[in-house]
């Protein structure tokens, strides 16, 4: 055979290969409003920079007639890109080829690009669009997915972790993404469950829509599954890339440097309302604070009590953890334990300085947390916090109430400086509350009880409910207004490190789960 | 959205209370209801009106989820009412049998 006609050859088995299930199949995908896989790839890595690998991957399966039937690349797509010219790790499931299944070749593939991650140290990304394990294979499919939770977990803390679901995403196959560190999905394109709406009617007569049971909002706003919820996949995969640029390619290097950017607003001294009691959105003081005003807000949707979120700070990647008095108060509760104590974990495995902003009245009282395990989840916030080794900045800006001010990042959590404003409140509990156990006796006695209360609820107020008792002490390292916060972070930050390593060696902690 | 308020240490927040985050409690359930836990079909009843039961004890069986799923007593008793029969459809958390606590 002449070379002409091997490259030929090549060129004609190659292109049918790409076209994966054929153009049927693809026009199906376009039809449900989706992208096709190679699409999708275009779109998440800078132009003409993917590299594949394992296109010409076969199967093996004979039974059940597969001995006859070739599937494109065996339905997933797998090689090494480059987003913002940074080289990323990348698999994506290809719902034209018999529905994205997963078969043992399948799984071959995606942990290949898994350990090429780990030697390269650079990001995994898997894009996930799969109708789940291919029967036909049997046991060999749980095999499969088996040795990819494997490779997820030995990966979390050494590259970052990002899963996209553009389709279905259901049964075991939920627990690669669960296990990555970041989760993105798209509305109306996006559904993940163990069991889908079809068991669960048959098996207990309740009726779902697989949108509800577990399409993007569910997941984003109730389970908490989802961290960055999107209209489409365009916008999705930019979320991705913007994730990106604030995390470095792997735990052994520091995060990213970009130019400074001032806020586009300067902290006023009115940021906060005066009444203690009122409510405002605690984003407003972040943009006062971070480089060009700009955020990236993870798990948006869900325990919106707590905010979380990377920035920048004089150019330095941070991650910001704050109470949102607009929602609940800003109190803590289980789902706002869970979501701060996951983000502030990844930040410390990432070498990403923490910058805790507290405006707390407590714990979410209730029957319902206590039974759901406040105790337990609660407890991940001060684990995590006491864990981490990455500088530790904290502001107190209003309430700092009892156990939750010990909760966020408080020096006796490690914090390596804390500031607070004049307006902070840093007490076991706030004045209405303490004045009503304090001084009981003295309101059941009062002629006037009502005036006793507001008597000793101002006398409280007065001596505790200020920064300056905390300060005496040493709790609270300088006291400053508003306008002078990004400033002070920013020189603290020049000069803080990030240790090698973490504290006393151990084979691992024991975080409660 | 309108403010709400929430009360925590006898201070009253205005704030967002979103749906879901203060559910009502439901309270524990009553040991002497024996409930279906899943719905399914009544393929055996082994006790009686009257009878006495032990704690642990099989009252019946209900198929559900390819299993024969055993119905226990969780406390010992009188068997005051068999709301079922053998081959009756049930729904989940329908009452199958009501138990009077032994005194």
């Amino acid at each position: 055979m002449s070379i002409m006609s091997r490259i030929n050859e090549f060129l004609a088995k190659a292109s049918r290969l790409i076209l994966g299930g054929g153009r049927e199949a693809l026009e199906s995908q376009r039809r449900k409003g989706k992208l096709t896989v190679r699409e999708r790839l275009d779109v998440l890595l800078d132009p003409g920079t993917f590299l594949e690998t394992d296109l010409f991957v076969e199967h093996s399966a004979s039974d059940f007639g597969m001995h006859s039937k070739m599937l494109a690349g065996d339905g997933v797509v797998t090689g090494i890109g480059r987003v913002d010219h940074r080289p990323v790790a990348v698999f994506a499931q290809d719902f034209s080829v018999a529905g994205g299944s997963l078969g043992r070749a399948h799984a071959s593939k995606i942990t290949k690009v898994m350990d090429a991650s780990r030697d390269m140290l650079i990001p995994l990304i898997g894009i996930n669009d799969s109708g789940g394990a291919r029967i036909q294979e049997g046991v060999d499919s749980l095999c499969g997915y088996g040795e990819i939770f494997y490779r997820n977990t030995l990966l979390s803390g050494v590259v970052p972790q990002i899963s996209v679901i553009l389709g279905p995403c259901a049964g075991g196959a939920v627990y690669s993404p669960a296990l990555t560190d970041f989760v993105f999905v798209v509305d109306r394109i996006s559904n993940m469950f163990i069991t889908g709406p079809q068991v669960i009617k048959t098996v207990l007569g309740e009726e779902i829509s697989p949108e509800e049971l577990g399409g993007a909002r569910t997941h984003s706003a109730i389970t908490g599954n989802a961290h960055f919820f999107a209209d489409n996949e365009e916008d999705s995969f930019e979320q991705v890339r913007n994730l990106l640029s604030y995390l470095p390619s792997s735990s052994r290097e520091d995060p990213p440097v970009t130019a400074p950017k001032p806020p586009k607003a300067a902290l006023t001294r009115d940021v906060i309302p005066e009444d203690r009691r009122r409510a405002y959105c605690v984003r407003d003081v972040i943009r006062g604070i971070v480089d060009s005003s700009e955020f990236l807000e993870v798990h948006e949707h869900f325990a919106r009590n707590i905010f979380t979120g990377f920035a920048r700070l004089e150019g330095r990647t941070v991650g910001i953890v704050a109470n949102q008095p607009r929602v609940l108060a800003g109190v803590l509760d289980v789902d706002a334990s869970d979501k701060a104590a996951r983000f502030i974990r990844f930040c410390d495995a990432f070498r990403i300085p923490l910058i805790t902003l507290v405006d707390t009245p407590g714990y979410l009282p209730g029957v319902n947390q206590e039974h759901m395990g406040v105790i337990r989840h609660g407890a991940k916030i001060l684990y995590a916090y006491s864990e981490a080794t990455v500088p530790k900045l904290t502001v107190i800006m209003r309430k700092a109430y009892g156990g939750a001010y010990i909760a966020m990042c408080s020096r006796h959590l490690g914090a390596n400086f804390v500031v607070a404003w004049p307006t902070a409140e840093i007490a076991v509990m706030g004045p209405e509350g303490a004045a009503n156990i304090i001084f009981r006796r003295e309101i059941e006695e009062s002629s006037d009880p009502e005036a006793t209360r507001r008597e000793k609820v101002a006398e409280y107020e007065e001596k505790f409910a200020n920064p300056y008792v905390a300060a005496s002490k040493g709790y609270v390292d300088t006291i400053l207004i508003p306008e002078q916060t990004r400033e002070a972070l920013v020189r603290i930050l020049e000069t803080a490190r990030v240790p090698d390593s973490g504290r006393m060696p151990r084979r691992h902690g024991n975080i409660p789960l | 959205m309108d403010p709400e308020s929430l009360c925590i240490d006898s201070a009253m927040y205005e704030t967002e209370i979103p749906r879901n985050s203060l559910r009502p409690y439901q309270g524990l359930p009553d040991a002497r209801d024996l409930k279906a836990f899943i719905p399914g079909t009544v393929v055996d009843v082994r006790v009686r009106e009257g009878d006495r039961v032990s704690a642990g004890q099989v009252l019946l069986l209900l198929d559900a989820m390819k299993m024969h799923n055993e119905v226990c007593s969780a406390i010992e008793g009188r068997v005051a009412q068999v709301l079922v029969i053998k081959g009756d459809r049930v729904e989940k958390n329908q009452i199958l049998v009501r138990l009077d606590a032994a005194v």
